[in-house]
């Protein structure tokens, strides 16, 4: 396959690892800090794609700008989803949340459907045409844009952990919950903020995809989250920067391994298309993870 | 007090399948009720095969897998060597288990939403396999199968639905036998608390794995049913409604029980149906996640855990 | 105990209330036709499924309105019943067993998503019940052997259709425009890149495509064909490598979703400014606003479009059909709707014709259909269904998109073939041949 090509490829992965991410990062929040899975986070995204869109079409303002809107009203959606959701079921087992984020996914999925139709929306960005040349490789402005608001959530969210007090009172709270609480730390309210942020990062995957030419509709959500479980489960459990290295695995992976393994198999010459392959690649690398090691990558303990 | 509750099961039972045998007669023969009595049925063995895994503590979330493995089986098998439908049933379950046994291996280590996880992704998977296979299940187009009895004879729906409900109360007793049994006993100490039913001596990975394939199994003789009594199997069969149905059922119905899952398929399916008639459409879907999510927080054991409510709710006034 | 039977109560009643609520319709004598619309107003293609329903619905009305037919003194009015496939096999079943069962339904129309309708079909089979279906593309519809099909009638274009029409006005129009304008020789062969959905419809497409090109004898050769699984949404990596095999045309075998992002990503990320192909059925209003300015130049199959109206013998009727869906339902209507509209028609047209609602008698009367076309370009100006597979015939047309600056979207106009035409194909200035 020609180098060029490849590259090319290769940056399309990082596109769609940025948003793998946003949304592992998210969901490796709230796991740490309570210990629960929200598996609704497709949806929440998905709302969050549909907030971005539908005050983009009232206002009219620049879409970047919308975003932290977005954040915002999905962080509060969050906190909603944790006290009235999640926080009765603390503590009455690990299926529990498996089961009420499968109510969430109905009821939010349909309720999109029902209030807005399953057409697809769509937002246009302002720099649609603008190509930026980075040596042999042209990437269009947004993508560069989502790349490095990407990298920018990610170092604001370090800093925000390891630098202020809020931050380091919910990792003591995900290190040792009742030696947190012991010490005056409002645990309850680190659940709450955990839900929040963990959210508004999944409102700000669905507000730059939209951006980025994706169409929103009721179920889109759906199958990125799943991959960013994956992520999480690959990368390991509350790991951050195991989140971050397979997130870049997987979006680079899914994108360039079926061109690889279509170049491997000709060479006995057989042709074979394995494109339709794309999105089995996630399980299929998470299969083989927990085979080899089922804490994950980079996972200290299993949960 | 027991031997009360025990008796008014027994009592209920009786009386829920003289009403399943009575039913064409008391409504007369309806075609349309019939293919909903025996969708329902297919799903109550489902979800009873669903609810058997998480007896064990696994929660599958790709239950479809075997669902379709199944039907996929038995349809390939019926038509290209013509071996009756009774027969290739078995197969199709045969083969899910076996299926299922391969995917219990990477499973037993695994705790809930890992495995949860792997589950999902496995319904993914065998989605793509099967379309991309189509020299073999014809791909998205899927293939016939043949009909469980031919529409050539004299109101067949009728008979189907009474061998439906036969098998249906086979699996259903296999089931309890199971659940009632030293197995039965074994997956739900695995589930209170796997580390201690190790030191108890119970082989953890035997058990699991054998409530992966019986769930598999029956899971993949409810699909081979339901397509033989379709007539056509398509790869929609691993949608992922399919592999969440079942669980709605038993969370709504009440989890690990064996009434759970009969009681949660039939209220479910006629809260569908009659929503239906009032021309709700997504309104439907919203108000099942909803009953969903407050039986989770309020009513974790189910439907089936009314009577008590009702009855500790009536001492605590009295 | 005494919980015990409030409990069988409870369930008894629940039961019965499920059961009850679907009261028998009363054999209302013959004043009646009753028409079963199947189609998915609940689940992934709803948005169709709605379209579908609103046409026969303004059909039904029509017919009424002009005081119904009348059959040996007895004038008969329309009654439409939904049947909502839920786009599930299990909803389609239920849907379509309660059509024929419980509603008595004397003929059924609509039918969207093969995979759906294989499973309906087996029931309406079994019931001897007339279909005419006027959503699903597979061709395999009405040639399946497991059923008996004899009662099925496939009143839209299937994937065997789809290609050939496409690739006749690329070899007559599109070829000679790029050889002239970068001085090719004239036989030069053009390079066409096929992308296609994982799924029948999109194999069906790649199929035809390939027959078309060897039957035809067309100066095409095909130089790239990838696959994609059916609901992708990001193409980009498939269009790079499509882009690296220089291809002169893009044929998309895609659903309108699909179809949006790949001119989209393939315009404005991958940077492959070639011509872009659509299968027909993306003649949507969907898509035009999904595809924003990337659509430019791109060219449509179609048979009925939200936007351009086909000059010749059809203009009139079918601005009267949008305007009156436009009043009615406030929408704009679509495609599947305009076959859907149409087979309401057909099947009132040919119970008139069978003079009983004896479904043989109709069977009958639609195998012998010869319809005048109504608001879709038919072949011979008639409907009538192929003797060997009941197949209708219809003549499509090609439409290239143009940016219109005050809808701030793209516009399609005609542009092939040139008894329909309203203006000539423009082969863009930012067009890039594939290699020399």
């Amino acid at each position: 396959m020609d180098f060029g090509v490849l590259i090319q490829m290769i940056v399309w992965g990082l596109y769609a690892g940025c948003i793998y991410i946003l949304l592992a990062i998210g969901l490796n929040l709230i796991f740490g800090v309570m210990k629960v899975v929200n598996f609704a986070h497709g949806e929440v995204l998905m709302l969050g794609a549909y907030a971005a869109f539908w005050i983009y079409t009232f206002s009219r303002i620049n879409p970047y700008l919308v975003i932290p809107v977005s954040m915002l009203l999905i962080a509060i959606l969050g906190v909603f989803i944790e006290r009235l959701g999640f926080r009765p079921i603390m503590g009455t087992g690990k299926l529990n949340e498996i089961f009420l984020s499968l109510g969430l996914i109905y009821v939010f999925q349909n309720l999109a459907a029902l209030l807005w139709s399953a057409d697809s929306r769509s937002i246009h960005s302002p720099y649609s045409n603008v190509v930026v040349h980075i040596g042999a490789i042209k990437l269009p402005l947004d993508y560069l844009i989502i790349i490095v608001v990407t990298i920018v959530f990610l170092i604001a969210f370090q800093l925000f952990m390891k630098k202020t007090t809020i931050g380091r009172a919910m990792r003591a709270t995900s290190q040792n919950r009742e030696a947190a609480a012991l010490m005056g730390i409002n645990v309850e309210r680190m659940d709450m903020l955990s839900f929040a942020l963990g959210s508004a990062l999944a409102a700000a995957a669905g507000s730059l995809w939209l951006i980025s030419g994706q169409m929103a509709n009721p179920y889109m959500g759906a199958i990125p989250a799943v991959k960013a479980f994956a992520v999480v489960i690959v990368g390991g459990l509350g790991s951050i920067p195991g989140a971050i290295i397979a997130g870049l695995i997987l979006g680079i992976g899914e994108n360039v391994l079926p061109y690889l393994l279509q170049a491997f198999v000709a060479v006995f010459h057989v042709e074979m298309s394995f494109t339709a392959w794309k999105d089995t690649i996630a399980f299929f690398l998470l299969i083989i993870v927990l085979i080899l090691r089922p804490t994950g990558i980079f996972g200290e303990k299993g949960e | 007090m027991k031997l009360d509750r025990l008796s008014i099961k027994a009592y209920l039972g009786i009386v829920s399948l003289i009403l399943a045998l009575l039913i064409p007669l008391i409504f007369g023969f309806s075609h349309y009720l019939l293919t909903v009595l025996i969708l329902m049925l297919v799903f109550i063995m489902y979800a009873s095969a669903w609810n058997l895994l998480a007896l064990s503590g696994q929660g599958s979330l790709g239950h479809a897998a075997f669902f379709g493995i199944g039907g996929y089986t038995s349809a390939i098998i019926a038509g290209s060597l013509g071996i009756s439908p009774f027969a290739t049933i078995l197969v199709g379950g045969l083969f899910a288990a076996f299926i299922g046994v391969l995917i219990g291996l990477t499973c037993v280590r695994l705790k809930e939403w890992f495995l949860a996880m792997v589950t999902f992704g496995f319904a993914i998977i065998a989605h793509t396999i099967t379309t991309e296979l189509s020299w073999l299940t014809g791909g998205w187009d899927g293939i016939p199968a043949e009909k469980l009895i031919s529409v050539t004879i004299p109101n067949y729906i009728l008979y189907e639905y009474y061998l439906v409900l036969l098998i249906t109360v086979i699996v259903i007793a296999i089931i309890y036998l199971i659940m009632k049994s030293k197995i039965g006993l074994a997956l739900e100490a695995i589930r209170e608390n796997e580390l201690e039913a190790k030191v108890m001596g119970i082989n953890v990975t035997k058990y699991k794995l054998m409530a992966f394939a019986v769930s598999a199994f029956f899971a993949g003789v409810a699909g081979a049913l339901e397509i033989h009594h379709f007539g056509y199997i398509t790869p929609e069969v691993y949608g992922i409604d399919l592999s969440f149905l079942p669980i709605i059922y038993c969370i709504s119905g009440g989890l690990f029980t064996i009434e759970g899952p009969i009681l949660g398929t039939i209220l479910i399916t006629l809260l569908d149906e009659g929503l239906k008639n009032f021309g709700f459409t997504y309104e439907r879907f919203v108000i099942i996640g909803l009953i969903l999510v407050l039986i989770v927080i309020f009513l974790p054991k189910g439907f089936v855990s009314i009577p008590e409510k009702i009855k500790s709710m009536l001492k605590s006034h009295s | 105990m005494k919980y015990g039977i409030l409990f069988t109560v409870l369930v008894v009643s629940v039961l019965l209330a499920g059961c009850v609520e679907q009261p028998k319709e009363t054999p209302s004598g013959v004043e009646e036709i009753k028409i079963g619309v199947v189609a998915p107003l609940t689940g992934g293609a709803s948005t169709t499924g709605l379209d579908m329903w609103q046409a026969a619905v303004l059909a039904a009305d029509e017919i009424n309105a002009q005081g119904g037919i009348n059959i040996d003194g007895t004038s008969l009015e329309v009654k439409l019943f939904q049947g909502d496939t839920e786009t599930s096999r299990e909803g389609g079943v239920k849907a379509v067993t309660k059509l024929i069962t419980e509603n008595e339904v004397d003929i059924l129309v609509g039918g969207f998503s093969s995979g759906i309708t294989y499973a309906d079909q087996v029931v309406a089979a079994e019931h001897g019940v007339p279909f005419i279906v006027t959503g699903a593309s597979s061709p395999v519809i009405t040639k399946r052997t497991d059923i008996d099909t004899s009662y099925f009638f496939h009143h839209c274009p299937t994937t065997d259709d789809y290609g050939e029409d496409t690739l006749l006005f690329v070899d007559e129009i599109v070829r000679p425009a790029i050889n002239e304008r970068f001085g090719f020789p004239v036989d030069r062969k053009l390079r066409l890149a096929v992308l296609y959905q994982d799924s029948k419809y999109g194999e069906g497409v790649y199929d035809g495509i390939q027959k078309a090109i060897a039957e035809q004898n067309l100066s095409v050769e095909v130089v790239a064909a990838e696959k994609f699984k059916m609901s992708e949404t990001d193409f980009r990596t498939v269009l790079t490598a499509i882009k690296a095999a220089k291809p002169d045309v893009l044929y998309p075998a895609a659903f309108v979703n699909e179809q949006a992002l790949i001119v989209a990503q393939g315009r404005r990320d991958v940077g492959l400014n070639t011509i872009y192909l659509a299968v027909e059925c993306n003649d949507d209003p969907d898509y035009y606003s999904g595809v924003e300015r990337w659509g430019e130049y791109s060219i449509l199959e179609s048979r009925f479009s939200p936007y351009a109206i086909p000059a010749g013998a059809i203009h009139d009727s079918v601005a009267q059909y949008r305007q009156d869906f436009e009043n009615k339902w406030g929408t704009s209507p679509s495609m599947m709707g305009a076959s859907t509209y149409e087979g309401v028609y057909i099947a009132v047209d040919a119970i008139k014709n069978a003079g009983s609602l004896d479904k043989g008698a109709v069977r009958e009367a639609l195998v012998n259909l010869e319809m005048p076309q109504q608001i879709e370009a038919m072949e011979g100006g008639v409907i009538s269904f192929s003797p060997d597979y009941r197949e209708s015939k219809f003549k499509l047309y090609m439409e290239q998109l143009i940016w219109d600056d005050s809808i701030g979207e793209t516009r399609p106009k005609i542009v092939w073939p040139d008894s329909v035409k309203e203006t000539d194909f423009v082969l863009p200035d930012w067009y890039e041949p594939g290699s020399t």
